[in-house]
């Protein structure tokens, strides 16, 4: 381990100094431990244990007790100086979306380490943004490799799989958080089966009562699920051995009929639905001024729990055609990194410390979304907590199996298997880690081209503006009454004035 | 005999504030509106503009909005300002400031506030979203319109009114004739302090679930597709809408208009 640092380190005085040139090695000194480097870390906001638990929040699982005193980031920085014996110092900041992470990056800013969404993964990658991550990063012989030790297989696969321009996401990216999409709803006054569903947005027995995101590319998904949601229900569909890619092409068309198509439903959408919100969908589901909101498994999970507090029982669905598999994940910068090895080392054992299994249960605990790790190799933290947290007390009346066993080690009906409230399959667990039927008919939406996202961007607009051919020949003929009117009226005022002032003007100095 | 220090270097601060905060920005939006997404100069974005009948539907559902939220400001300030500053009461001071006094609370928590009253009162927001629109932003902009008017008629002479009616001037014909044209620069810097935000306040309609755009979401719809041309174009047009506006509104008003807003 020593010898690699001091080779590293030593390598990066000699890039630093530019005179990297072959067998000429001076006699430099190598990085002093009391140097401090400097890691800049942009994460979205609310997305890691900033630690401060009351001390009854304490999660007292069989294999010692977990409890988020500090913020994560900070006891890295501890952790970092007591392993590797250098200082290091995280600025850490955040977005608010991943447009907006764009935008900072374009605009100039510089940070080390990113946590986007995986379509701007993708996008960063086919720009050449991004540094790949070291090949020792991967080595699971090494104790502190926290993240490739205890990944989940699930996500581990998704990762390995996925390319964009031959290239596959994990040689750039560690995934951080995951889920699904669904529908967030209260089963007081909708049933199961209205909201199994992408057509529930347009369920005229509602009308002003369910929300959907106010997100292009969310709301994108949900219109090509209800459009096409009647072939992905067809036999031929599901049972066609390619389901998976033709399940995927179908979810990233973006040819100008299906955008068109996409228009006109969401056009209606706009009709029916509450309103397209961002935030506010969470605490309106609590107040009851809506019934069902469109919602990510792990602000559902969020929700569900604020709900409670305020007794109210709200559950989760994921409609039957298909469901949005997402992730974040962490990338590190060209722009932050530059070619600094101890930096790169750095935020790799950040990735690295964070993929701990006791922290990830921190991270779930403090935010409620649900982390990629499954553990296993450096303790099993991950399946007790679920467990901990959502398994039948022994007096529990209706309770039902629940197999995780797809993220934890691959298996079916294996040692993965929970004992729960019968409720839980269809709230907070269900939400947090879907049963394996639901992954199976999930797609990744992959990030589109320029001329894909241009035309889906500007679908979007239309759908949110006002389209002037909605007023009608009488509207017409009030606007241009009224514009008379004013024209007329500021005509006079103008006149009046005129002459007001002449006349005041003496009596104003007597 | 001039000395080394000329009263016009006070004026340095500010002209560096316009140069980088005002200037430099307008070049750049100029910039941007004039070219397309291959950096081509042209009047392209213009033209796309006022053409697609949905930003050009955005405009007119902008400028309606602010018209109806206004005139409603407008048609309660005036009164309530009339009031205030002819009556003899004493305690006027106490009156005005609870009139201004929900501006010292943060306009989001007051919308929010609004938000649960509408709630109760409607039972489903959803359902009116322009006229929520309006009643949000007129909550909002009302004492930006009584005060100036409020501000402008105490300042009026009240001999004038007595001489009016000397003259033989009714009630009515001293208000229209004498008063409410004496009281115009107060109206008029009301108005231009209520019709332009409320034209590209969005916060107001996404707070009360109003889902379709104005100008200024529209304008952030363009930024955050990294569409940078399209959304300084709409910010261009926005920009002349307002001198148009303030030109035609304001004119010879001016410097008055000034002194009903400095009060602010």
């Amino acid at each position: 381990m020593m010898t690699f640092k001091k080779i590293s380190s030593k390598l990066i005085v000699l890039a630093c100094s530019g005179i990297l040139l072959a067998g000429m090695v001076p006699a430099v000194p190598a990085h002093a431990a009391e140097d401090v480097i400097t890691i800049r870390v942009c994460n979205w906001e609310e997305y890691i244990d900033e630690g401060g638990w009351d001390e009854d929040e304490v999660i007292d699982l069989e294999s010692g007790d977990i409890f988020g005193e500090n913020a994560l980031y900070e006891d890295f920085e501890e952790w970092y100086y007591e392993t590797y014996g250098q200082r290091v110092k995280v600025e850490y900041s955040c977005f608010g979306t991943n447009e907006e992470l764009y935008n900072m990056l374009t605009l100039g800013d510089e940070f080390d380490l990113v946590a986007p969404s995986e379509y701007m993964i993708m996008k960063l990658m086919s720009e050449g943004r991004l540094v790949p991550y070291s090949d020792e990063f991967f080595n699971e012989d090494n104790e502190y490799n926290y993240y490739i030790r205890n990944v989940s297989p699930f996500i581990r696969e998704t990762f390995e799989t996925n390319e964009i321009n031959g290239e596959y996401w994990n040689e750039y990216a560690a995934c951080y958080m995951w889920g699904v999409l669904g529908f967030l709803y209260n089963p007081e006054y909708l049933t199961d089966e209205e909201v199994s569903t992408w057509k529930l947005l347009v369920n005229e027995n509602y009308i002003r009562q369910i929300t959907t995101k106010d997100n292009v590319r969310d709301s994108y998904f949900a219109a090509l699920g209800a459009l096409k949601g009647d072939l992905f229900l067809s036999e031929e569909f599901l049972n066609d051995p390619d389901y998976h890619e033709r399940l995927g092409a179908e979810m990233n068309d973006t040819s100008e009929e299906t955008v068109a198509a996409a228009l006109e439903y969401l056009q209606r959408v706009k009709d029916i639905v509450y309103s397209f919100e961002t935030d506010s969908g969470k605490s309106d589901m609590v107040t009851g001024k809506i019934y069902s909101n469109l919602q990510w498994s792990g602000d559902a999970v969020y929700s569900m729990d604020l709900a409670e507090e305020e007794d109210v029982y709200l559950a989760y669905s994921v409609p039957e055609e298909c469901t949005n598999l997402w992730f974040d994940g962490w990338v590190m910068l060209d722009v932050g990194i530059k070619g600094d090895a101890e930096k790169q080392k750095a935020c790799e054992a950040f990735v690295n410390f964070l993929s701990r299994p006791d922290n990830a249960v921190r991270n779930m605990y403090y935010i409620g979304y649900t982390s990629s790790i499954a553990g296993g190799t450096d303790g099993d933290q991950i399946f007790e907590y679920i467990d901990w947290n959502y398994s039948a007390d022994e007096d529990e009346e209706e309770t039902a199996e629940y197999d995780i066993g797809y993220f934890f080690d691959g298996s079916e009906g294996g040692d993965y298997v929970l004992t729960v409230p019968e409720e839980q399959t269809y709230r907070q667990l269900f939400a947090q880690y879907p049963p394996k039927e639901v992954t199976d008919r999930s797609a990744v939406m992959r990030y589109f081209d320029t001329e894909a996202n241009a035309r889906i961007n500007q679908m979007w607009i239309n759908v949110r503006c006002f389209n002037i051919g909605k007023i009608k020949a009488a509207g017409w003929a009030a606007i241009i009454v009224l514009v008379i009117a004013i024209v007329i009226g500021v005509i006079v005022m103008k006149r009046g004035d005129k002459k007001a002032r002449v006349n005041r003007r003496p009596l104003q100095h007597q | 005999m001039k000395g080394t220090f000329q009263r016009k270097y006070l004026g340095i601060p500010y002209a560096l504030y316009l140069l980088v905060f005002v200037i430099m920005p307008l070049i750049v939006i100029v910039k941007y509106a004039f070219t397309d997404a291959s950096g081509r100069p042209g009047i392209g974005n213009f033209i796309n503009f006022f053409t697609d009948p949905n930003t050009l539907g955005t405009l007119v559902y902008s400028l309606f909005l602010a018209f109806a939220t206004t005139m409603i400001c407008l048609l309660i300030a005036y009164p309530a300002a009339y009031c205030l500053a002819m009556s003899k009461i004493s305690s006027k001071g106490a009156i005005l400031m609870l009139m201004i006094m929900p501006m010292w609370i943060n306009f989001t928590l007051r919308i929010t506030a609004l938000k649960e009253l509408l709630t109760m009162i409607e039972g489903n927001l959803a359902l009116h979203p322009f006229a929520n629109s309006v009643i949000g932003m007129t909550y909002d902009f009302l004492p930006f319109m009584i005060l100036p008017i409020y501000n402008q008629i105490s300042r009026i002479d009240k001999s004038l009114l007595e001489a009016a009616s000397d003259l033989g001037a009714d009630q009515v014909q001293a208000f229209l004739r004498v008063l409410l044209p004496l009281s115009m620069p107060g109206v008029i810097s009301g108005i231009s302090m209520v019709f332009l935000p409320a034209m590209t306040n969005y916060v107001v309609l996404d707070m009360l679930y109003n889902s379709t755009y104005i100008m200024g979401s529209l304008i952030g719809s363009y930024f955050s597709a990294y569409d940078w041309h399209g959304g300084s174009t709409i910010s261009l047009i926005l920009l002349v809408i307002i001198c148009i506006f303030t030109l035609v509104v304001g004119g010879d008003e001016g410097e008055k208009n000034v002194r009903g807003g400095s009060v602010l």
